[in-house]
């Protein structure tokens, strides 16, 4: 959502008063591809029945959500997926679908339009088919998902490209704004890699090393200069999670994040969680009513007592305006939701060079008596700063 | 007061705080309603400006000419906007 001063104002009201206005429902961790860069296991362990998440949704209607995005694993792979958009509509939420769109046909796009669906977002790894399909370990796939998106726009409806990146597509970004350019689409970059559910952490392979990212930090058609940007429009990068709720605002002012403060995440058994990248167990809505987690559960509570100003080491850093931590990759990489963390040190580093800092060390790295900051190089031409990411 | 008024059936909306915070789906705008606008907003499934005149002079304690006032303005904004459609007549 574009940042306006309704929507700053708005979020900060939200925030205040614990409103869970965007919430984030995985219907289903099944999947019609195989995506290497993965975090889910693809199973079905007792998914909510329709019944279940429609008295979610109307437990979350009560509760004061307005923003809805559902996603999964595949959404289109529930045979129950119209239905529960139509009651979803029926309770007036802002819906937007995070999907792959292997089986968005003309018929499904023509429905999710008379469905009044505001916001498909779509992954593609590179506009090669090589390349993406490689990725999504489905022959076709990119060529199919192109199709769907022009069936989605020919109902006028608004469409969104997100693309993780990983080594395997690092330099595919070019291409993939280009097809952006084309098809008159938005599109957001992710180079958040994540470990997997269960905690394996081999996926953190597939990162490209920060140094890597230099050429992404400093593509001066990614970091436009404030000034040049309108604000009713949406920026053309961030680097946060495409997962998060994509509500951006100055008002989190002295919280890390939106988190358990006006979002939180519902996986397909119900749980809840104050993020979908925060793996910190609230309860279940098989056994309590949403509110009843929401206000109550001692832990969101814990995630929200979470004031930047004192986290141990972070509040200390000199380069911390550079930094996009967050507190949930906090918690699964460094095991500390207070904590620091390598990678956003690193990327902090990175960038705080480019604006021309002068060996740019994080307070992690500068405990650390043998580590150097990563980045030291002032020479550069500073660009501005890739737009904060955490939301 | 004449005519029957509904909400355009394609937004999204919630209440924050008394006040109606609606979405359309078409462009990503965000409307925010004030307390007489919403209170209008609520009430606006199909039933006549007239009726919702009536209501809004009993709460907010004003005459019923200066809630039709304040009405025929509010449903004028909110039809330019196309937030709420009003017709002369409830369709059978
Ligand atoms: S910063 Fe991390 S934990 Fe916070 S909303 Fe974004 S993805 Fe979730
Ligand atoms: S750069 Fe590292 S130490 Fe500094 S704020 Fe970010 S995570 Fe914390």
């Amino acid at each position: 959502m574009a940042k306006t001063p309704v929507m700053d104002g708005l979020i900060s009201r939200t925030v205040e008063r614990h409103l869970p206005w965007s919430v984030h429902v995985d219907l289903t961790y099944r999947c019609n591809e195989r995506c290497i860069h993965c975090y889910l296991d693809h199973e079905d362990h007792g998914e909510m029945k329709t019944d279940e998440i429609k008295n979610v949704l109307e437990q979350l209607a009560q509760s004061g959500t307005l923003f809805l995005t559902l996603s999964g694993g595949e959404i289109f792979l529930r045979d129950d997926l119209f239905e529960l958009l139509e009651f979803a509509r029926s309770l007036h939420f802002d819906i937007s679908l995070k999907t792959n769109a292997l089986l968005i046909d003309a018929e499904r796009a023509r429905k999710l339009r008379a469905l009044s669906v505001r916001r498909i977002q779509i992954s593609i790894y590179s506009a090669e088919p090589a390349v993406h399909d490689a990725i999504t370990k489905v022959r076709g796939s990119l060529e199919r998902t192109l199709t769907a998106i022009r069936f989605l726009q020919a109902e006028g409806l608004q469409v969104k490209i997100a693309c993780p990146l990983m080594k395997q597509n690092l330099m595919a970004y070019r291409n993939v704004q280009a097809l952006a350019a084309e098809l008159g689409v938005p599109y957001v970059l992710d180079m958040t890699i994540t470990p997997k559910m269960d905690g394996d952490m081999s996926l953190l392979q597939l990162r490209n090393p920060a140094q890597d990212l230099l050429p992404i930090l400093q593509d001066p058609t990614l970091n436009p200069p404030s000034s040049s940007q309108d604000s009713a429009q949406e920026a053309p990068l961030t680097t946060g999670s495409a997962t998060s709720s994509g509500i951006e605002s100055q008002a989190y002012e002295d919280i890390p994040c939106s988190a358990g403060h006006n979002s939180c995440y519902i996986s397909p058994y119900g749980e809840v969680f104050p993020c979908v990248q925060m793996p910190v167990a609230t309860g279940n809505l098989r056994q309590q009513r949403f509110e009843e987690i929401w206000f109550k559960s001692p832990e969101m509570e814990r995630v929200r007592a979470v004031r930047e100003s004192q986290l141990p080491v972070c509040s200390k850093c000199s380069i911390r305006q550079y930094c996009e931590r967050c507190p949930g990759l906090a918690q699964m990489e460094g095991g500390d939701l207070l904590g620091a963390y390598e990678r956003a040190c690193d990327l902090a580093e990175l960038k705080a060079g480019l604006a021309g800092v002068q060996n740019p060390i994080s307070a992690l790295h500068a405990q650390k008596p043998n580590t150097k900051g990563l980045c030291s190089i002032p020479s550069l031409v500073a660009t501005p700063a890739v737009q904060a990411g955490s939301n | 007061m004449k005519g029957y008024i509904v909400r355009n059936p394609k937004l999204a909306w919630r209440e924050v705080d008394g006040e109606m915070v609606i979405i359309s789906p078409e462009d990503s705008q965000v409307h925010e309603l004030n307390e007489t606008a919403s209170l209008i907003w609520k009430h606006a499934d199909g039933r006549s400006l007239e009726e919702i005149a009536e209501r809004i002079s009993t709460e907010y304690e004003v005459s019923l000419e200066a809630a039709r006032a304040d009405i025929g303005e509010l449903v004028t904004t909110l039809e330019q906007k196309q937030l709420v459609f009003v017709a002369t007549e409830v369709k059978g």
